[in-house]
């Protein structure tokens, strides 16, 4: 028994020593030698990087992006912020001025910014921009080199200041290309890739930056990046707006959203790109500090994203548009935004994600047209339209949530969106009637007798929001006598998007500037050039699959009319009114990022009152946040 | 094949005899050897052959993943995805007739090398799994090691001092603690030692910003940092062999030879340690073998939970990413570790335990 008792001294010693030689306070383990208010630390949501010591981004798909790489130590020629922008929403970077073409788009040229320079006191210039495009083109596989390659047919420095594009065809927005809505082609810098054999296999480490910081330091486990500001960041682009006030900046993996909640209490993780509405509700009821997008409920920053149900229109089943509408009236918004962000959400019932200058540009002048909009049932005329919705969301919410949700119509249109489709199962049930479809037993059949059956493909647990919202989409479906059936893909989606191997899908085929009111972004892909035979593989982003002549007219007007041309936005609208009408995919939501700020060591981040660019800490565009943020008082 | 002998002794009184039998032993044994690592080469051949084919099967494409990955966020146009699509190809090798690709797996895993990854493209498979490894091995091994060694030796005191309130109620908490779903106990500590008491460090394999060498102040950071994720795999590991032990113990004191040795007036320590539990051992220590060789497949939810370093967020995001190289490596050195740690323990069997000899 003497062993026993020896036991029992041990652990009671082991533990008392463990908990006296531990700190007070230990929670995540902050980088040692670096004062906390001169720190902030922002989530990657790559998580964690198996190749950290990778930084040629130019490389396809070899390490990080936004582990602080492409946000504050690379720079290309413009930017186009998502929301307002800290001196508008187009921003000329290492262009000194806007893209110059000619009269039929076939030739760029592009005034470079004097006085910037590389980390390594390297001046920048031209020849840093043709090295970019010529090391792509020569180098296949690399990340840009077939976009380049398609569109280059020669590029010059007729000065250290002037690069000059010479286009293989027209091309009205190859700028795009250099213009960063997330990411963009980055410059490289000439004076390294020069000496290097291989462009595909040097890891660019330690990365010479053309951004404000520089790398300090990064763990080979690939779990944190540690920048650090450079000394000469008035010799950088970031540098028109002022000092950036964070010295250094940890870009790190914080773990699954229950750590992260953990870590922001701890006051350790300053900036969650992204977390579970039930995280950022339980961070909005105890952290005084945290400060979402929107001051109360909805919290979330709407991205320029659009979540919709995607119709495989090549499945002989969704090739009409009646069968399309009538799954459309089948649905209920608000018990979809209700299970998939419990309500924390902004409604669109247009192909344009409800964010930035869009509800300016579409929704509002929009919604007469919509009010009139007419649908034929067969049997009777119907106005699907109703503005109501978003205020309907609101007023649901308003018992549970209290004054967190605003009562002026603007900020409820703004919080929640505008109008959507109202429910109608009689008008869905008379166009499935009107398309040889029919009801037996309560359960419908197609005009060929079978059972009317479709599979709705969500990526699960990698991506939770929408998984829950297809399967609301499932049950209200099942609830009409509709044979649907939840299709789990996994990491298997972007495979069988790209296949085509689906019935319909939740995800987006429509992404914008959302600074910007141009929509050839998304919308160049949509034409019918680019669809694929089915079985072939589809590039993005028109997953639908959908060919409409009249679409084609409209792409092909847009390609010849200049980006910042009114006469795009009135394009814009053609395109929205025809995507009503024929439904190839059924818009849903702005795809919400809760990003969470804490507000214990720094403030002044952008907010829905304060809408200087876009908080989400993985884009480019979160460059501009640094400059405003203060050490808190 | 091995099996337990009967009480037969040689004939001790003749040299000649006893030579004569253990070189009969020896020869017997040699041929045990040459049997067992001809089990060993088929069983690998076989495995790795069959991770080969499976994960060859997988539906999901890593160029179609590449692409997505870079076009997701990008302002790529449809046409240049189709060159990019065909340059990838190429680049990954993925052009070549399914015979050369299997031609060539074969003729690297030969040479140790597991060839690109191809969702870190051109990084070598090798230098991935170098980096993950010493993380898995030093957090699993460890903790294996320490759930095995206390489980054990709890279990054999609680087998054999039955009274012990003490040991009763360490088998309550042993036996209560392993049904616990592990993510569930590992989320548990995560709350109390970081956030409702923050002790310990909740992620990371040390301190951010400390170099990675051996200074005192590195390996004190790596200690501490594993404690969570250690504490966790020993509190849910040790009630499996405690429960193992017991019983056997349990079973082993009811035996003549314990009684005999009980009424000779032997201690009881030894007894336990000579006569109970060295005899309990064989089957614990074959489950040793086998859980050391597993550590190779990594502990996923560990090091998700804990943002822990290792293998198994490799291996999980190599599946995702359609990353065959890297799947095939990780599976492969699981493959080698399992059925290297048995043929050791199958080796050292008749060595350990006299009863047990090779037939």
């Amino acid at each position: 028994m003497c062993c026993i008792r020896a036991m029992r001294l041990i652990a009671s010693a082991l533990l008392l020593l463990l908990f006296l030689s531990a700190p007070p306070s230990y929670g995540q383990g902050l980088p040692q030698d670096i004062p906390r208010k001169e720190l902030l630390i922002l989530e990657n949501p790559e998580g964690t990087i198996k190749n950290a010591g990778w930084f040629n981004i130019w490389a396809i798909n070899a390490g990080s992006q936004s582990n602080g790489l492409q946000q504050v130590a690379l720079d290309t020629l413009w930017y186009i912020d998502p929301e307002a922008g800290l001196d508008g929403a187009w921003d000329n970077s290492l262009a000194a001025d806007k893209p110059q073409y000619n009269s039929d788009f076939t030739e760029m040229r592009v005034n470079l910014r004097k006085g910037i320079f590389w980390s390594d006191n390297v001046e920048f210039t031209a020849d840093d921009v043709v090295a970019t495009v010529m090391t792509q083109i020569m180098h296949p596989g690399m990340r840009f080199s077939a976009v380049m390659a398609s569109n280059v047919a020669s590029v010059e420095a007729p000065d250290r200041y002037t690069v000059v594009f010479k286009l293989k065809h027209p091309n009205s927005r190859f700028h795009t290309n250099f213009t960063v809505r997330w990411g963009a082609v980055w410059i490289l810098p000439k004076h390294v890739f020069e000496k290097v054999d291989d462009p595909l296999r040097f890891n660019f480490n330690k990365p010479i930056s053309l951004g404000a910081y520089e790398l300090h330091s990064y763990d080979p486990n690939g779990k944190w990046y540690i920048w650090q500001l450079r000394r000469d960041w008035d010799r950088t682009t970031l540098a028109r707006f002022g000092k950036p006030g964070p010295k250094y900046l940890a870009y790190i993996d914080p773990g699954p959203p229950d750590k992260r909640v953990i870590l922001q209490l701890n006051h350790e993780l300053d900036v969650i790109h992204d977390i579970a509405p039930e995280g950022m509700f339980a961070l909005a009821r105890q952290s005084k500090t945290t400060r979402a997008w929107f001051k109360g409920f909805p919290y979330g920053h709407p991205d320029p994203t659009l979540p919709a149900v995607i119709f495989n229109t090549q499945n002989d089943l969704f090739k009409n548009p009646d069968v399309r509408w009538a799954l459309a009236l089948l649905i209920d918004i608000k018990a979809v935004v209700m299970a998939a962000y419990r309500g924390a959400c902004t409604i669109s019932a247009i192909g344009v994600p409800p964010t930035g200058a869009h509800p300016e540009t579409y929704h509002q002048p929009m919604e007469e047209w919509l009010k009139s909009f007419e649908i034929d049932t067969g049997k009777r005329k119907i106005r699907p339209y109703d503005p109501t919705i978003g205020k309907q969301i609101a007023d649901m919410l308003r018992p549970s949530m209290g004054e967190q949700i605003p009562s002026d119509p603007k900020e409820v249109a703004r919080a929640f969106g505008m109008g959507w489709w109202k429910p109608d199962p009689q008008a869905a049930q008379e166009l499935l009637e009107k398309e040889g479809f029919a009801k037996r037993n309560g359960a419908w059949t197609t005009p060929d007798g079978r059972l009317f059956s479709i599979r709705v493909m969500v990526e699960g647990d990698l991506r939770p929001v929408m998984t829950r919202a297809g399967t609301m989409i499932v049950q209200l479906w099942k609830q009409a006598g509709i044979d649907a059936k939840i299709d789990l893909a996994q990491g298997t989606l972007p495979t069988r998007r790209a296949a085509g191997d689906f019935d319909t899908l939740i995800g987006w085929s429509v992404e914008t500037w959302g600074g910007h009111q141009d929509l050839s972004y998304f919308l160049d892909s949509w034409h019918s050039q680019f669809v694929a035979e089915p079985g072939k593989s589809q590039p993005l982003r028109n997953w639908q699959r959908w060919s409409s002549p009249a679409l084609d007219k409209i792409i092909e007007e847009i390609r010849t009319v200049d980006f910042d041309d009114p006469r795009s936005i009135e394009l814009g609208k053609e395109y929205i009114k025809l995507a009503v009408k024929e439904m190839p995919t059924i818009p849903l939501m702005a795809y919400t990022v809760f990003t969470a700020m804490d507000q214990t060591y720094w403030t002044g981040f952008p907010t829905a009152e304060n809408p200087y660019t876009n908080p989400v800490p993985n884009w480019g565009n979160s460059r501009y946040m640094f400059v405003r943020l203060k050490p808190a008082s | 094949m091995l099996r337990i002998a009967s009480y037969e002794a040689a004939d001790c009184g003749d040299p000649g005899s006893f030579l004569r039998h253990g070189g009969a032993l020896m020869s017997g044994y040699f041929a045990f050897l040459l049997r067992r690592l001809g089990q060993f080469g088929l069983v690998l051949f076989i495995g790795i052959n069959v991770a080969y084919v499976i994960t060859h099967a997988s539906p999901i494409d890593p160029v179609e993943q590449s692409i997505s990955a870079v076009t997701s966020f990008g302002n790529t146009a449809p046409d240049a995805v189709e060159q990019m699509r065909s340059a990838l190809r190429e680049l990954y090798g993925l052009g070549a007739t399914p015979l050369d690709q299997y031609r060539l797996f074969w003729s690297r895993i030969l040479r140790a090398d597991f060839g690109p990854s191809l969702s870190a493209f051109p990084t070598p498979v090798s230098t991935l799994i170098g980096r993950a490894l010493p993380w898995t091995a030093g957090l699993l091994a460890v903790s294996t090691i320490i759930a095995w060694g206390l489980g054990n030796l709890l279990g054999g005191l609680a087998g054999y001092y039955q009274k012990s309130r003490t040991l009763r109620l360490m088998g309550v908490v042993a036996i209560g603690l392993h049904p616990i779903p592990y993510y569930i106990l590992a989320l548990l500590l995560l709350i109390v030692f970081g956030y409702l008491w923050p002790v310990l460090p909740i992620a990371g394999g040390s301190a951010m910003n400390l170099p990675q060498s051996l200074t005192m102040e590195f390996v004190a950071s790596v200690l501490q940092h594993a404690i969570l994720p250690a504490l966790s795999l020993i509190l849910i590991g040790v009630g499996s062999w405690f429960i193992g032990m017991r019983s056997l113990v349990s079973n082993i004191v009811t035996e003549d030879y314990v009684v005999y040795a009980e009424l000779a007036g032997v201690r009881p320590w030894r007894i336990l340690s000579s006569y109970v539990m060295r005899n309990a051992m064989a089957p614990q220590l074959t489950g040793l073998a086998m859980s050391l060789g597993g550590i190779f497949n990594g502990a996923v939810i560990t090091e998700k939970v804990f943002g822990y370093p290792g293998l198994g967020s490799l291996l999980v995001d190599a599946v995702y990413a359609g990353d065959y190289g890297l799947v095939l490596g990780v599976t492969t050195i699981s493959i080698v570790a399992v059925s290297a740690g048995v043929l050791a323990i199958d080796l050292l069997y008749p060595l350990l335990d006299p009863r047990v000899k090779v037939n």
